[in-house]
């Protein structure tokens, strides 16, 4: 059963993947990303690294998109 | 009884992965996908759970714990980016 949640989170994680880099949507994509990280994370849980994950987790998934969603809102034209 | 349980659960769990990205794939508007994504956060937190509770290792509640803690952190930047907050 280990096995079977192992191979559905690496095909979540390819279809994040595509999706980020496919979508047009630049927030969609940031999103996209992220969740690759999210369940690259949860991976790493199951294939027994604890410390990785934990690191992946606050640090991929969380603290990049922020940052990914700071600079396209400072890089795109602001409305008046 | 507890296998049972615990069976029912991951078969919930894979569902719900399952689902999750099929409506993030499948998804037309972004707060569709950003909706998955939250979804797919809390699966993933029981995720965590329930392999620390099969494994034996409470070590790995930590995990779930911090992601827990941390993990609507994005929803929230998300949700202030499309109010033009950020």
């Amino acid at each position: 059963m280990l096995d079977l949640f192992v191979y559905l989170l690496c095909g979540s994680i390819l279809v994040s993947g595509i999706l980020a880099v496919r979508l047009d949507s630049t927030l969609a994509a940031a999103v996209s990303g992220g969740l690759a990280s999210l369940f690259a994370a949860v991976c790493y849980v199951l294939l027994g690294a604890p410390d990785v994950a934990m690191t992946e987790a606050s640090i991929g998934s969380g603290l990049s998109v922020v940052i990914f969603l700071y600079a396209i809102r400072r890089t795109t034209q602001r409305v008046p | 009884m507890a296998d049972a349980t615990l069976t029912a659960a991951a078969i919930l769990i894979f569902l719900g992965v399952a689902f999750g990205v099929l409506r993030l794939v499948l998804g037309q508007t972004t707060v569709d996908r950003v909706a998955a994504i939250d979804m797919l956060t809390v699966v993933s937190i029981s995720l965590i759970a329930l392999y620390a509770h099969m494994a034996g290792r409470s070590i790995y509640l930590d995990v779930a714990l911090v992601y827990g803690v941390l993990s609507f952190l994005a929803v929230l930047a998300i949700a202030r980016y499309l109010e033009r907050g950020l």
